[in-house]
């Protein structure tokens, strides 16, 4: 068996309530590594083109990696899989807490849920017998994340759904813990199935190649990210919400549906703000984690809860023109117990704000008034009036409404929290991700809008380089499973520590931007392992690995999410940005927007695509990916 | 001719004010030097703030224009800003 795997795919069919424990596929496994990349090739053998994703023919696989189940720090998170009925192409979430670890010791890299059962249930499993129960979840049925969670006891770690997923709304995720798999619909998926929860706990061991060094190691990464200036200490002081000032000072904090890139209250939203009034705790939801980016905050007759994250704090609150820390909170709270995802469903209102602000849209909503949201939030969980309609997300209502111009998604999904204007690299990320308008999936904005060593934003040099670097980076990040945030990580602390308005800074960034494709090459070359993912996947599955092993595995996961969404009709034509981003200038001397048709064709040079954008024979057979 | 200043989230929090308006700036220089002033009648350590901030003109980071001499315009906001990460 291989080492760092569990060596079991459990598979359960809802229809007729089976299971059964199958070998894990080591052939996948080697190529994809686990988690999103091991989902996306299931999803992609199994599946006609064309399903519905909100039928049971759209299997919803729940998938580990080989680092799940260690104490690796970041390495607790679970990646879902199905096709997305938000974009109708490929569909991923992932989701921190301890669920990913649970279902590791319970024996099981990878579950793979198929069917529908015509009647509300959960699955229970026990990780040590591996025996598995249907039990009728009617009495669960309507309830919120928390509650049920809480129903349910601490014995067995739990993912669940809430109302929005029950209903179906296009952007409901799936809970665990505190954390959510928010992206891409999937809860909306588990709900078609009438899914309501599944629990499981058990005590198995991971098998690792060299477990002296791993755990010599790890005890080094821990000292290393306790000692780092983002990892060990702002994230920790103001969690995500950290970086609400950055891009509001940099102009792209996303301001009244994405018209603008800055708010003049932003402060008032901020991670610091929150730190000084509104914190009640610091907390980590996700085991094994040293960063503690959770917040916990008190909302009125919920007591203390998770505090709101920076995309939470942007989408819900800039964007939609409120300052109120105490109104998103409560937002955040409703949109996590009623299972939604804060993000597409911000974008959703802003939208609808509009929408209703050049008299397209019946609606009592106003950008600044929070007036109302609560109680819509809950109609959209509920499918229930107007509630009904924004279930459905931007995309469709705009197909209803009009308004597609300012309609802020990509490929259906809503963009997240960092306007592309004055971050061009991440517009091409957002253009060409292949779940849709996401900034977990490269986060390139850090290399150039945000963190401490940053290139200029607004030219063209790397803006299609880094983006590919960064998604390949993702793409294997997701697939072992950690957390992206480890990432932040790369840039060492003596960087942060360098005078930011100094010449050494200055000359270290001009340096970076000008790599040309050096930088890409850089960070192809397989040798030994440098960063500690990388050393982790060595040290546990035995595997030669480098930051060349990592952009040739996240390649392939890419390369074949693209062919996934290709088969199933989500083409290069939808490689675009909203045309408010494209055309509308938000910085003095700008003439119009995102200059993404010059990136594009560049971008797909250094994909090994052509034009059109459609992955060649050549690339596919380089990286192994079987069409 | 003037400017918008606006102070990092520490900075604010010391001198007590979030924007300043600063009139007739030649450059960027001069900015960080009228903020200093600010902390110094205000008693306030102003360096170990700003040795952490960067400073960006209408969102561009002077690093990426022409540092401290960077010339400003009329109605420019001039922003302190910290580098962070997050997501």
């Amino acid at each position: 068996m291989m080492k760092g795997y569990a060596g079991r795919v459990l598979e359960i069919n809802l229809s007729n309530r089976t299971y059964s424990y199958e070998p894990l596929d080591e052939e996948i496994a080697s190529l994809y590594i686990g988690g999103k990349g091991y989902g996306t090739r299931l999803l992609y053998d199994r599946t006609d083109a064309g399903i519905d994703a909100l039928s049971p023919e759209n299997p919803l696989i729940f998938a580990t990696g080989p680092l799940n189940g260690s104490v690796a720090p970041q390495s607790n998170r679970f990646a879902v899989v199905c096709k997305s009925p938000l974009t109708g192409g490929i569909g991923n979430a992932t989701c921190g807490g301890s669920f990913a670890y649970a279902m590791k010791r319970s024996g099981i890299d990878v579950v793979v849920v198929s069917g529908r059962s015509e009647r509300p249930v959960r699955i229970e499993i026990d990780g040590k017998t591996d025996e598995i129960e249907f039990i009728d979840a009617a009495d669960l049925w309507g309830k919120g994340t928390y509650e049920t969670q809480s129903i349910l006891g601490k014995k067995k770690k739990h993912a669940v759904i809430g109302p929005a997923g029950e209903n179906r709304v296009l952007y409901a995720g799936i809970v665990s813990d505190e954390r959510i798999a928010g992206r891409s619909g999937v809860g909306a998926v588990m709900g078609s199935k009438n899914l309501k929860a599944i629990s499981l706990e058990g005590n198995r061991k991971l098998e690792m190649d060299d477990p002296d060094a791993f755990k010599a190691y790890t005890k080094s990464v821990r000292k290393l990210f306790a000692d780092h200036p983002h990892l060990g200490s702002s994230m920790k002081r103001f969690g995500t919400g950290g970086i609400v000032n950055t891009t509001n000072a940099r102009n792209i904090l996303p301001t009244r549906n994405f018209k603008y890139g800055h708010f003049d209250d932003a402060m008032d939203i901020s991670g610091e703000y929150m730190e000084d009034n509104e914190l009640k705790g610091v907390k980590s939801s996700c085991i094994h984690c040293p960063v503690t980016c959770g917040r916990q905050v008190e909302v009125e007759g919920a007591g203390v809860v998770k505090g709101p994250e920076y995309e939470t704090l942007a989408l819900l609150g800039s964007n939609l023109e409120i300052s109120d820390l105490k109104e998103i909170s409560e937002w955040n709270y409703l949109a996590d117990d009623l299972g939604m995802d804060t993000i597409s469903l911000g974008a959703t209102l802003s939208f609808a704000m509009e929408l209703r602000e050049k008299g397209m849209l019946a609606i009592d909503l106003e950008f600044g008034e929070a007036a109302g949201i609560s109680e819509l939030i809950r109609d959209v969980a509920h499918r229930s009036g107007i509630g009904d309609v924004l279930a459905d997300g931007s995309k469709r209502m705009s197909e209803r409404y009009g308004g597609s111009d300012f309609a802020m998604h990509v490929k259906g999904m809503e963009m997240s929290a960092y306007d592309p204007r004055g971050s061009y690299a991440q517009g091409v990320e957002y253009a060409t991700t292949n779940r849709g308008g996401c900034h977990v999936q490269g986060a390139s904005m850090y290399l150039e809008s945000v963190g401490p060593l940053t290139i200029n934003p607004q030219n063209l040099k790397l803006k299609a380089d880094i983006p590919v670097v960064q998604q390949n980076l993702a793409c294997a990040l997701n697939s072992m499973v950690l957390c992206i945030f480890t990432s932040y990580g790369m840039i060492p602390a003596m960087v942060h520590n360098m005078n930011p308005n100094g010449l050494p800074l200055r000359a270290l960034s001009k340096v970076m931007e000008n790599l040309g494709p050096m930088f890409r090459m850089s960070m192809s070359m397989k040798g030994p392992p440098i960063f500690w993912w990388e050393k982790w996947m060595s040290q546990i599955t035995g595997a030669p690995m480098s930051s060349g092993h990592i952009q040739e595995y996240g390649g392939r996961i890419f390369n074949l999410e693209r062919i996934y969404n290709l088969r199933e009709g989500v083409g290069a034509d939808q490689d675009t940005l909203p045309r408010r981003m494209l055309d509308e200038p938000t910085f003095p001397g700008m003439t119009s927007g995102h200059p993404l048709d010059q990136l594009l064709p560049r971008y797909y040079k250094i994909r090994g695509w052509d034009q059109a954008g459609i992955p060649t024979q050549k690339i596919l057979d380089k990286l192994q990916v079987r069409s | 001719m003037s400017v918008t200043v606006e102070l990092s989230y520490d900075m604010s929090k010391a001198l007590g004010e979030r924007r300043l308006e600063m009139p007739n700036p030649g450059c960027v220089r001069e900015v960080v030097s009228y903020v200093e002033q600010k902390f110094v009648e205000k008693g306030a350590d102003f360096s170990l703030l700003s040795k952490v901030t960067s400073v960006a003109i209408n969102g561009v980071l002077t690093n990426h224009r022409r540092g401290m001499k960077t010339k400003l315009e009329d109605g420019d906001v001039v922003a302190f800003v910290k580098a962070a990460s997050g997501g």
